[in-house]
């Protein structure tokens, strides 16, 4: 418990450090990033690190809400998780259809299932303890209307139920862990502690273990399970405007395709505008839309 | 990957950053919470100057290892000469493993394809401050290893596409860790995107293949934690055992170990005793460039 003083005094460090480091951080590529991320949430002035972690807290607040449910059948609430903010609001509402514990019939994919929502929800207690009193509440989340709007806009049907079995939990689990990868890779160079830094890339890198985990049984389901990533990712690439930077689980040539990265071989980062029209599902920010109906909570929505 | 094209244009060594033991505590201090009560290598002691592409070419040395490995095991070959630099060094061991798997197979070309390309990346964005390849064993190293962590007196990655799958254990989360250490050591925040989208890479590789290793169970799974086990002797602790429960390797926040450049050479170098390393193992002439030898 320790290295909670630790991060409280790094994120007052920070705040001190920016205004005598803003010269390094306007520079170059920064300036660019920080252009990218204001554009996102309206005003001129560059998100520091308490907005940043609490943009990262409302997509870890949404995966949590969705690997305890699918683990569980409770919410974050019901199973014992703060969803306040650090000065008490109380966090939003789930929408999610009765009894969401998934069947599981794999136990090695129940138990995987089982460490990501344990993951998930030690990510967000640590990003609550870390943000302190400045943590936002749990915006309101939507586990049922979502999933029924990307599987339309995908062409996977008109409804979808990523509770429904274990080949629509993985597709479900898919939806988010590629993102956050690439949230967290985006923002990665927007945050000025070094502690932070540290780690939003050590939760960046828990990301990818997610997702390869995801995504290597997801080719081992089949031609099926493949396509529809393939279909997820197509419109995951169409939301945040670049119709380009995301790949399904497949084969080309003859590798697979598991790590979600370009012809560098590295993974896609998305600034904060673009992961919001995903989440949001193409909504508009500041509005919402999708998983998180009446937007994020924060400055970054 | 908009960010990315500005790299190559930066002149990196002129990237000059301290590097000395005020970061490198900071960084080693808030270093992963479950990890940190098994770490022995102490804080390297100060060093003079490290600039983003003393990082970057540290990691090329581990991106060369990773390439002749998968390389390797997939075609029988390694990186071409055009990927490897002028004074390139020997590569010992290496063949191409007889899958029975297709799958395995294409998870073993898809990593391959990948660390190449990282090798290839690096080499361009550090253009002619990019090290050679240094000398590299594929043969020794293992037997080593193996009789280092008790699995026996030999161990043949190549063997068969499950002892691949223990082989690519060895690398694979290494390199996170690797990553993770030096990201916040790189002053440049496109040499910092770049090198997060590489980790993340990483990362995906070493889920992949911890999947399918606790999919396999023993002896493999056993292997693999003797490898762990050995890892953390050498790097600083920062291991989580491999089981069905346990697939990310990562602190009791969830969130990945980082090394120091120390303990990621003390792995690769297969020397677990505190002090300086600066050969063996997988390098038994070292790394190429600045950082090639532990401190402490």
């Amino acid at each position: 418990m320790e290295h909670f003083d630790e991060k409280n005094t790094g994120i007052e460090e920070s705040r001190e450090s920016r205004s005598r480091r803003s010269a390094l951080l306007f520079g170059g590529a920064a300036l660019a990033g920080l252009a990218m991320g204001s554009r996102a949430f309206g005003q001129s002035s560059a998100p520091n690190d308490n907005d940043i972690l609490n943009f990262a807290l409302n997509l870890e607040f949404l995966e949590a809400q969705f690997y305890t449910l699918a683990t569980t059948g409770m919410t974050l609430d019901q199973a014992g998780f703060s969803t306040k903010s650090g000065s008490g609001t109380a966090g939003g509402a789930v929408t999610v259809k009765a009894n969401a514990k998934v069947t599981f019939t794999t136990p090695s994919l129940q138990q995987f299932a089982s460490e990501v929502a344990l993951d998930e929800q030690n990510h967000v207690k640590f990003l609550q303890t870390a943000l302190g009193a400045n943590a936002v509440a749990m915006p309101d989340i939507d586990l049922m209307n979502s999933f029924n709007a990307l599987a339309t806009a995908a062409g996977l049907g008109a409804t979808f139920d990523p509770f429904a079995n274990e080949t629509n939990f993985l597709l479900g689990a898919f939806i988010f862990e590629d993102v956050g990868v690439t949230a967290y890779q985006g923002a990665a160079g927007l945050i000025s502690s070094k502690t932070y830094l540290d780690k939003a890339v050590g939760i960046h890198n828990v990301e990818a273990y997610h997702a390869a985990g995801i995504r290597t049984r997801i080719f081992q389901a089949g031609a099926a399970a493949q396509s529809a990533s393939q279909a997820i990712a197509a419109t995951r690439a169409k939301l945040d405007g670049t119709n380009t930077d995301d790949i399904g689980v497949s084969v080309s040539g003859n590798a697979s395709t598991i790590v979600d990265c370009d012809s560098n071989g590295l993974t896609f980062a998305r600034d904060t505008t673009q992961v919001l029209s995903i989440v949001y599902g193409g909504g508009a920010a500041g509005k919402g839309g999708a998983f998180f109906p009446a937007a994020m909570n924060g400055t970054i929505k | 990957m908009k960010k990315l094209p500005k790299l190559f244009t930066e002149d990196l060594s002129r990237r000059k950053f301290l590097a000395g033991a005020g970061m490198t505590a900071a960084v080693a201090a808030t270093a992963g919470c479950g990890g940190s009560h098994t770490k022995t290598n102490p804080t390297p002691t100060p060093t003079p100057t490290i600039t983003d592409a003393d990082i970057l070419n540290f990691a090329l040395n581990l991106e060369y290892l990773e390439a002749e490995f998968y390389l390797r095991a997939v075609t029988g070959s390694g990186l071409s000469s055009a990927d490897t630099g002028a004074s390139a060094g020997d590569v010992t061991g290496g063949m191409a493993v007889s899958f029975t798997t297709p799958a395995i197979q294409q998870y073993a070309q898809e990593i391959a394809n990948h660390e190449q390309e990282h090798v290839r990346f690096l080499r361009k964005a550090l253009g002619s401050a990019a090290v050679s390849r240094p000398t590299i064993d594929l043969t020794g190293s293992f037997n080593a290893a193996a009789m280092a962590a008790g699995i026996g007196p030999s161990f043949n990655p190549f063997a068969d596409e499950n002892s691949f799958l223990v082989g690519a254990f060895v690398f694979e989360d290494v390199g996170v860790t690797a990553y993770h250490g030096a990201a916040g050591l790189l002053s440049d925040k496109n040499n910092l995107a770049a090198a997060a989208g590489i980790l993340a890479t990483e990362a995906y590789h070493a889920g992949t293949i911890r999947t399918l290793i606790s999919q396999l169970g023993d002896p493999y799974l056993g292997y693999a934690n003797k490898i762990s086990a050995l890892r953390a002797t050498a790097g600083g602790g920062a291991e989580t055992t491999l089981d069905g429960s346990h697939i990310v390797a990562a602190d009791s926040n969830s969130i990945s170990y980082d090394r120091t450049t120390d303990q990621v050479l003390h792995i690769v170098y297969l020397n677990p005793t505190a002090g300086v390393a600066s050969k063996g193992g997988f390098f038994p002439n070292g790394l190429n460039g600045t950082i090639k030898a532990s401190a402490s």
